[in-house]
């Protein structure tokens, strides 16, 4: 057995130290809410389908496709096996007493075989992530229709060993040029662009703002990247940690496929990595860039992907990307206290 | 609707454009933005005026930075830094009209449904960001008709930037 000191071999491969969780929309983060519905017993179960047939007529339920209409009794050993959904508490006007009669009080269902209806909850609307699911299935059976890849994200473990090593090298990068900003008087804040599909670093970058106001570490990454592609609109050739690399030598590494050796458009496909949580500008400024993933060590107060808003999965913005946070987080929270 | 004051900050007390004034500038705006349009970028412009002198003026000009962060509120926001570097004046009480929002920045022509700033996908101008900025005054819906029409006219132009759509190989 390997001794385990050897792993201190500085923080460079200490992979373990860090997980990346996603930041998920509120849709797939919040609790769904959960509204009152009478079930019944079924007391006579050779009625079974003939109550359901009855009862999606009488009560279609259409806005809870994803609840199951009927469950196995919870209880062992009751009297009956079955239990059905009746309607919403909302369906029926309010009275005092509610019996099965009052329920069903139209024709069209016998109620022959059904007792005396109690009330339970059942969720809103569908569940996205196994979380909800677990939640909402305690109440009522609910269909799901899952998202393995949100589900190993949401456990933290979607990224291999060798792409979180990979990950860590990056932000290892954004780190020492955040410390490079910061002895220059900016904001301790760092950046890196690369192209997923070459493991090439295509921009490096740190908060400027001290002699511009909009040069944010992100928004310096971004003009970088147009550097790489010819372009771009400001200098930053005072600072030597701002730097970048045309894709032209990031492509000579076997490009799995021409997608990659393709020309480049201003950042789509490209992945960020930043010390800290974006702000509403530098959010936006990746919407329009067309970023693909954005992984941060740490939110921060007025964050835009994450704490303050999750512009990544707004839906009436057209581009939309994964956000990823907790890379590094002990290191990049290190940077805050740097004096 | 959409002009709430700041309690203590100057912008928010001293920024009160007459109509005429907002006829004036907007109109000047819309010239940039014309310019834009003929240059094969997204026309959209933007105008800063401070004691009713245009301190800024920026036009998109994304296609040609490949920077798609090169709105016409940022490039006008690159000179009006400038501008108070030079004149040692700050930027509050400094009015920014702009035809279209995109990025959060404050006198609009439309909110941009998909972009937008002001009210349309985020209201940043009134949610409070301690940490990254001072709330400020938005009037928007100003010649809001024209906006759209000359993003209309763009987008049926091809953006030459843009990535064609793929096309199978033979
Ligand atoms: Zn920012
Ligand atoms: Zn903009």
């Amino acid at each position: 057995m390997e001794p385990q000191v050897k792993r201190w071999k500085g923080s460079l491969c200490d992979t373990d130290s860090w997980v990346a969780y996603p930041v998920l929309s509120d849709e797939q983060s919040q609790d769904i809410d959960l509204i009152e519905a009478f079930a019944a017993p079924i007391v006579n179960k050779k009625e079974t389908s003939r109550l359901i047939r009855e009862l999606n007529s009488l009560y279609p339920l259409n806005s809870l496709q994803h609840v199951k209409r009927v469950r196995a009794c919870k209880a062992q050993g009751s009297p009956h096996p079955l239990e059905v959904l009746v309607c919403l508490v909302s369906d029926v006007p309010k009275t005092k007493v509610v019996s099965i009669d009052s329920l069903l009080s139209s024709d069209g269902v016998k109620h022959d075989g059904l007792g005396e209806p109690f009330i339970v909850k059942v969720p809103s609307r569908p569940p996205l992530t196994r979380p909800q699911f677990e939640l909402v299935n305690k109440h009522w059976p609910t269909s799901f229709h899952e998202d393995k890849q949100v589900t190993v994200a949401l456990r933290g473990e979607l990224f291999s060993p060798s792409q979180k090593a990979n990950m860590h090298k990056y932000m290892m990068s954004a780190l020492t040029a955040a410390k490079a900003g910061k002895e220059m008087g900016m904001e301790a804040v760092g950046a890196v662009v690369v192209n997923p599909a070459t493991q090439g670093v295509i921009a490096v970058g740190h908060d400027c703002r001290g002699d511009h106001p909009l040069q944010h570490a992100v928004m310096v990454c971004i003009d970088l990247v147009a550097h790489s592609q010819g372009a771009g609109c400001y200098s930053f050739d005072k600072y030597p940690a701002c730097r970048f690399t045309p894709p032209d030598f990031d492509t000579h590494e076997n490009a799995p496929d021409a997608e990659a050796s393709s020309q480049p458009y201003i950042c789509t496909g490209y992945d960020l990595y930043v010390t800290r949580e974006p702000c509403v500008m530098c959010a936006m400024a990746l919407v329009h860039s067309r970023i693909g993933r954005v992984f941060y060590g740490t939110a921060s107060t007025d964050g835009a992907l994450g704490t303050k808003f999750k512009i990544h999965s707004l839906k009436d913005l057209n581009h939309h990307f994964e956000v990823y946070k907790g890379v590094l987080s002990t290191q990049c929270e290190d940077l805050n206290r740097l004096d | 609707m959409g002009t709430q004051t700041g309690s203590d900050e100057a912008s928010a007390d001293t920024f009160y454009p007459s109509d005429a004034e907002i006829e004036k500038w907007m109109s000047n705006a819309f010239d940039t933005a014309k310019d834009a349009l003929e240059n094969g970028e997204v026309p959209v412009g933007c105008l800063m005026v401070y004691d009713d002198h245009v301190i800024a003026r920026g036009r998109n000009e994304v296609n040609e930075s490949k920077n798609a962060t090169r709105h016409a509120e940022m490039v006008a926001l690159d000179q009006l830094l400038d501008w108070c570097r030079h004149s040692n004046v700050d930027a509050r009480g400094v009015g920014l009209y702009v035809t279209v929002s995109q990025i959060p920045v404050v006198v609009f022509g439309c909110s941009n449904d998909r972009f937008g700033g002001c009210g349309s996908v985020l209201d940043v101008s009134s949610v409070n960001l301690p940490e990254t900025g001072t709330p400020f005054k938005c009037v928007s819906g100003h010649r809001a008709d024209e906006a759209v029409e000359m993003l209309k006219t763009f987008y049926k132009q091809e953006n030459p930037n843009a990535p064609k759509p793929k096309t199978r190989k033979e």
